[in-house]
């Protein structure tokens, strides 16, 4: 070593997107149709944006179709505010909502290969809590592209962004925000591959990092997944919002947390625990495997705890059963042939004659940077910071409250990166505002520590523990005690992190360092996460806390949690948004603050 | 209780500060189950973290773990250790980068020059047809779809090029080769002639000999040959202007 860390070069663009997946490449292509001329820098952490975690999303995109007469904007807009347990913004829903079919449009004319109905139309399919007349019928509203919706979503905005002339910087995470005289400037980005650090500046930064879902050690997220957005959220002073927001998908595959979709059970798919016992019937009498999502996790999760569930001995995870032997060759073979084969694939069995493993598996983060309608960050004081905007799974603005429907995600993505694009255009500055002083000492100084560190701790160890920690204590339950004790050992693993020494000092494509600085930002998310929902002294939607078991109106806001030192956290609180309601227009009623039952 | 495979690992490495390449051997016993990305993971955790590999969604959506096991590219993700000693007939496995692409460091290649060869079949619509009058968006019937919908679940991780017994030199690859021929097909797309030139200049398809390679070694199963072949036999005509 020896040699000391600097900043290689300083590049400018127009608009700096950090975070090329479907929110981030949605806002460059935007751009590049309304403003050819401007200079768009689209930053992944992956290889090439291809290889985002929006193309593993699966089963639809939510939209209204204006041509379908059962269907209403409304009706969506219902499903969306119940579903999260009264808890999303409804400016957002709306908005959102009503801008829906113009994507399904936009992607149909760019090219996605959308599933089409016999007619040659694009065809639609059900997904669960998405209603008709307000919870009376089911509504035909996901369109889709086979089960890789995401994958086609992802390869029409990367082909649009190419074609359009975005400039990929892939390999690349950002470590720092910069600001000048409160506005965003741009940011500090580590170039992992060359093992590089550079400053871009930017009229306009946006940040589309992705989810958080390596918190856990059980989740259908990619190895990617680290908050790494969040994290600089917090370095830069900033809140975030809702971090207690966590869905967890009940059927997980064990061991890798791949998602084994809800059609298993809607065919008739009975979960069993370790004596054979059909245990939904115990927590569900009336709709048993086919309850909501939260009520099977956490059925499941009870059923492991009180010493019924089965231990996977190669990754040493316990689960329980799904039973799909008594179903007809025609389901495996036809109706569940994607997740029948990755059970083949994955566990190597066979779901016509052998019971199947899953449990629950950490899925979405609902909370997230704070935004408002038009994708502004938003400070602790809830004013817009100048310059710097959020879209996707790494924001909150809120859409989906406490609770995320099926194919909203990708509406979300979609929708926000088109409307984040436009509002940069109203509002892009002329001149570019130059650096700060001191722009990127703070990210070399981090690596230097994470160089010099002296010490026999194990990064591996410390993020394998700090996984399992999260899973047990701030997962699906939660207990005052068990968080307590979680923020302890939180405290204690940081400590133990800064004696972990990094074996090869070289800098290029050094991934034990690169783990070192994502251990950090999955500690600091774990932090938030944990410290929200302690303060969260209620259940509401995904959030479940044991001692709390019920809803409270006490709790009605949006939780701010800013960490500008470890552990050290302040609150602050966001009003829900209800101008729906508070509007007294048609079915305003059906948007009051109501219990969630199904 | 599950069976303990013993397994010896020689990995190819590849320091980029010292350009020295050599082989290590890593020794791990494990249940039949985990896949070999799990296996890298516990040799960083367990005995070496310098190794570095790469992956990104670990189930076969990304193809960011493309790697040769025994001189079959592959997708580590998928690949279970038992499936692995049935395929393989051996507990012993030599691990190195595909040579599609220049390696970065150990098991990780730089996708970004491979990838150059798919943007050089721009995997867009290059001139959108307009839409009929009256209607908002076009009609595709299933049948139609079909004809080319199974190209479109291409990853791009290049086992097929990695694969390919043309070679990487001359031949632009089986997979960009498909992305072209994806929008050749697709009736949204006007620009069939630009395409046509790519197909048929001194990088298309006459570079193929026809092995199939490609398609045996596909981890989506996508008969990638099928598709080159209604390229060779002519099955796309020029558009008059």
């Amino acid at each position: 070593m020896g040699k000391k860390l600097q900043i290689h070069s300083t590049l400018t663009c127009d608009v700096l997107i950090i975070g090329a997946g479907g929110a981030g490449l949605r806002c460059a292509t935007l751009l590049h149709e309304r403003r050819p001329d401007l200079s768009i820098f689209a930053v992944t952490k992956v290889a090439h944006p291809q290889k985002s975690h929006t193309s593993t999303a699966q089963g639809g995109m939510a939209a209204v179709d204006p041509k379908d007469k059962a269907d209403k904007s409304i009706y969506h807009m219902f499903d969306t505010w119940k579903g999260g347990d009264c808890s999303s913004d409804q400016n957002v829903v709306k908005r959102i909502i009503d801008g829906g079919w113009e994507e399904v449009q936009w992607l149909e004319r760019k090219g996605i290969h959308f599933s089409r109905d016999e007619g040659g139309n694009i065809s639609k399919r059900q997904f669960g809590g998405h209603t008709v007349e307000f919870g009376k019928g089911d509504a035909l509203r996901a369109v889709f592209v086979a089960d890789r919706t995401g994958k086609g979503m992802m390869d029409t905005v990367w082909g649009e962004a190419l074609k359009g002339g975005s400039l990929f910087i892939n390999s690349t995470v950002v470590t720092e925000l910069l600001f000048n005289e409160g506005c965003c400037v741009g940011a500090v980005l580590f170039k992992v591959k060359e093992g590089e650090f550079v400053t871009v500046l930017a009229k306009a930064t946006v940040l589309a990092t992705g989810g958080s879902g390596q918190v856990f050690r059980i989740t259908t997220n990619c190895r990617n997944n680290t908050g790494d957005g969040l994290a600089v959220i917090l370095k830069a002073g900033l809140p975030v919002m809702d971090p207690e927001a966590i869905q967890f998908h009940p059927t997980g595959i064990v061991g890798p947390g791949i998602l084994a979709s809800e059609a298993l059970r809607s065919e008739g798919g009975i979960l069993r625990n370790k004596e054979m016992e059909p245990f939904m019937e115990r927590y569900a009498p009336k709709m048993k495997d086919l309850a909501p999502r939260d009520i099977v996790a956490r059925a499941i999760e009870t059923e492991i705890r009180e010493g019924k569930g089965i231990m996977n001995s190669d990754h040493q995870i316990e689960h329980v059963w799904i039973d799909l032997r008594h179903l007809p060759d025609y389901v495996h073979e036809v109706k569940l042939k994607e997740v029948a084969s990755f059970f083949k694939t994955y566990a190597n069995l066979d779901s016509r004659t052998q019971l199947c493993p899953v449990r629950p598996s950490n899925h979405y983060h609902m909370g997230g940077i704070p935004t408002n309608e038009h994708g502004e960050v938003q400070d602790s004081a809830n004013r817009v910071v100048p310059g710097l905007f959020a879209i996707g799974e790494c924001t909150c603005a809120s859409l989906h409250g406490f609770n995320r429907l099926g194919t909203n995600s990708l509406l979300e993505l979609l929708v926000m990166g088109r409307y984040v694009g436009e509002r940069i255009l109203s509002h892009l500055k002329e001149k570019q505002v130059p650096a700060p002083k001191g722009a990127g000492e703070a990210t070399l100084d981090l690596f230097t520590n994470y160089l010099e560190a002296q010490g026999r701790e194990n990064i591996g160890m410390i993020r394998q523990e700090m996984r399992e920690l999260m899973t047990r204590k701030v997962g699906i339950f939660r207990t005052e005690k068990g968080m307590q004790e979680a923020i302890a050992s939180l405290i204690a693993l940081k400590q133990q992190a800064a004696k972990a020494a990094i074996s090869t000092k070289s800098m290029r494509m050094n991934q034990e360092l690169l783990e070192r600085w994502e251990l950090d930002n999955l500690l600091d998310n774990a932090m938030t996460i944990t410290q929200g929902a302690l303060m969260r002294k209620e259940s509401r939607g995904a959030h479940f806390r044991e001692d709390y078991p019920e809803r409270s109106d006490e709790f009605q806001f949006h939780t701010l949690v800013s960490m500008t030192e470890f552990g050290k956290v302040s609150f602050g609180k966001r009003p829900i948004d209800m101008s729906i309601y508070e509007s007294k227009g048609e079915h305003y009623e059906q948007f009051r603050i109501m219990p969630r039952k199904y | 209780m599950s069976k303990t495979y013993s397994l010896t690992l020689t990995i190819k490495r590849y320091d980029p500060d010292r350009s020295v390449t050599w082989f290590q051997t890593y020794k791990l016993d494990s249940g039949p189950i985990l896949r070999f990305v799990d296996l890298f993971r516990r040799i960083n955790v367990e005995q070496d973290p310098t190794l570095a590999w790469a992956s990104s969604c670990e189930h076969a959506q990304c193809g960011s773990c493309s790697v040769n096991v025994n001189g079959r590219p592959l997708l580590a993700c998928e690949l279970l250790v038992e499936n692995a000693v049935t395929l393989f007939g051996t507990t012993q496995f030599k691990i190195t980068p595909v040579k599609v692409a220049p390696v970065v460091r150990d098991l990780v290649v730089d996708w970004e020059k491979t990838y150059e060869r798919v943007h050089r079949a721009k995997p867009y619509i290059i001139k959108p047809k307009e839409l009929s009058p009256g209607m908002t968006e076009h009609r595709i019937s299933p049948q139609e779809l079909a004809r080319y919908e199974e190209a479109t679940r291409c990853i791009n991780c290049f086992c097929c090029a990695d694969a390919c017994i043309s070679g990487n030199r001359n031949f632009v690859g089986p997979n960009a080769v498909m992305a072209s021929i994806v929008r050749m097909m697709d009736p949204r797309e006007e620009e069939k002639n630009e395409r046509l030139n790519l197909l048929y200049s001194e990088e298309g398809i006459y570079r193929c000999h026809t092995s199939k390679a490609c398609s045996h070694v596909c981890p989506k199963n996508i008969d990638v040959a099928h598709f080159l072949a209604l390229a060779k036999e002519g099955a796309f005509k020029r558009r008059e202007k």
